[in-house]
């Protein structure tokens, strides 16, 4: 028996097939209907890749280029997402290294001051997604991210992270295991000791 | 169900399929499981995209939209890659003859070329998957050249004897620059096949393409060169796959540095404005 939650999984990967060979035929209403279905997870994806909003922006907007530009190497009836997404962790990863650099020759003229503490009665709540996966190590964070943010498969992550489903089973294990830590470990900051971890 | 049952069930649930009716139950008693599902919830996840961004995105795609046509079925890239190594080869030896089959064994002609065709399969197999986003690897792309290297640094070891040799150097060398020929001659036709790719990893997939061709070099060298010392084989043959997946792998470095500069331009040139 199919649940309504499994129908919509078929039904949109159906639909990404489909728009994407009509993208792939230069129709013109493709690009927009693959932007609206698939740049809210991706836009997650990266925000949950400890960058910030504006940086998720950019990188949303260069995968998508990226995307236009090797149109043509999605086979018709492939599965979408490990494409887009092998192609969106690329993306983050060069954007990744990229910032890294300027930051290195980056020199901080003054100290700033603390900002102030927002919602601070919200302190000892369940921190966001983008917190928590943020405290991950990079490889768990994308795995993680891409299971329940893109909800591909283990198989479909296993493919657009070029490893094993074994692998990728691991990784995710890991990363409860970390975040059940980190969720039940009292104190504030927890996230952020964790992020300085890494 | 153990909270570690939990996780192997919300792992492989994935973010739209229900928990079955045991995760379930194990959830409603579970305060910390509780917490760490909510946590990890998909409705939880981040904000949307602003719709002005999405309409700047879609419009600066429909602006260069042209039909395309999709790159080939995996099976027909790999028999073309397959098949401009057995063409380069066949066409270097009928050049320059099979001397060393006479010399070897066939215990030792068997196992190294079918371990070369093995090599030249898996590594063909593994290019193929690397010019598609999103494709299975059974072999991780990265461990494959070092992986094949190894074991047939270890075959050339146990198959050919080790022997004085004079002039060692000289041989070695002039089979390096042979085999180095050979390599360039394979790669040209390789690079225009997976060109039509998309190469995300230059790095990656130029050292991959640099061992293929390699192979191609090194295949030629052991049915051609009759010098079958081991040294000399481990050196004068074998290095020629080294040095092209270590010339492969600096093109791609450096490819990979000059596309990074090319998208980093063309994006704040261009898109943003």
């Amino acid at each position: 028996m199919v649940s309504g939650l499994q129908e919509e999984t078929v039904e949109r990967s159906v639909n990404l097939d489909y728009w994407m060979e009509r993208y792939q035929k230069a129709d013109p209403e493709a690009p927009r209907a693959l932007i609206s279905a698939l740049s809210p997870a991706l836009l997650s994806f990266f925000r949950s890749q400890r960058a910030n909003r504006e940086h998720a922006d950019d990188l949303l907007q260069d995968t998508w280029l990226r995307i236009h530009r090797v149109r043509h190497t999605y086979r018709p009836g492939e599965p979408v997402l490990p494409w887009v997404y092998a192609i969106a962790r690329r993306v983050g990863v060069d954007g990744y290294r990229k910032t890294r650099r300027i930051a290195t020759h980056e020199t901080a003229m003054d100290v700033l001051p603390e900002a102030p503490l927002q919602n601070e009665p919200q302190r000892h709540q369940i921190p966001t997604f983008e917190e928590l996966v943020g405290a991950l190590p990079a490889a768990q964070q994308e795995v993680i991210a891409m299971l329940k943010v893109g909800g591909l498969s283990l198989e479909e992550v296993a493919c657009a992270t070029s490893s094993t489903v074994g692998a990728v089973k691991q990784r995710a294990h890991r990363a409860y295991e970390r975040l059940r830590k980190l969720l039940s470990t009292p104190g504030e900051g927890r996230l952020g000791e964790a992020r300085n971890d890494l | 169900m153990t909270c570690k049952g939990l996780h192997s069930a919300s792992i492989e649930s994935g973010s739209t399929s229900p928990l079955y009716e045991e995760a379930a139950d194990h959830v409603s008693h579970c305060s910390h499981c509780r917490r760490l599902l909510k946590a990890l919830s998909p409705s939880e996840a981040g904000a949307q995209p602003s719709s002005a961004s999405l309409d700047q995105i879609a419009t600066m795609l429909a602006t260069d939209l042209r039909p395309v046509r999709p790159i080939a079925a995996k099976k027909y890239t790999f028999i073309t890659l397959v098949a401009i190594v057995v063409g380069v080869v066949a066409l270097s030896v009928a050049r320059m003859g099979a001397l060393a089959i006479p010399v070897m064994s066939s215990l030792q002609t068997y196992a190294i070329l079918g371990s070369l065709a093995v090599s030249i399969g898996l590594s063909a197999y593994s290019l193929v998957n690397q010019i598609v986003p999103g494709s299975r690897h059974r072999i991780s792309p990265r461990l494959l050249p070092l992986t094949v290297s190894i074991f047939l640094m270890l075959l050339i070891a146990v198959a050919f004897p080790f022997r004085p040799e004079p002039d060692f150097w000289t041989r070695s060398w002039s089979c390096i620059r042979v085999g180095t020929i050979i390599g360039v001659l394979a790669a040209l036709p390789l690079w225009l096949v997976l060109r039509r790719g998309a190469i995300l990893s230059p790095a990656i997939t130029g050292t991959a393409i640099g061992f293929f061709a390699g192979l191609a070099a090194l295949t030629t060298l052991e049915i051609h060169c009759p010098n079958i010392q081991a040294s000399h084989v481990l050196v004068g043959h074998l290095g020629v796959v080294i040095l092209c997946a270590v010339t492969g792998l600096l093109l791609g470095t450096t490819v990979e540095g000059r596309l990074k500069g090319f998208l980093s331009s063309n994006f704040s040139g261009g898109a943003c404005e």
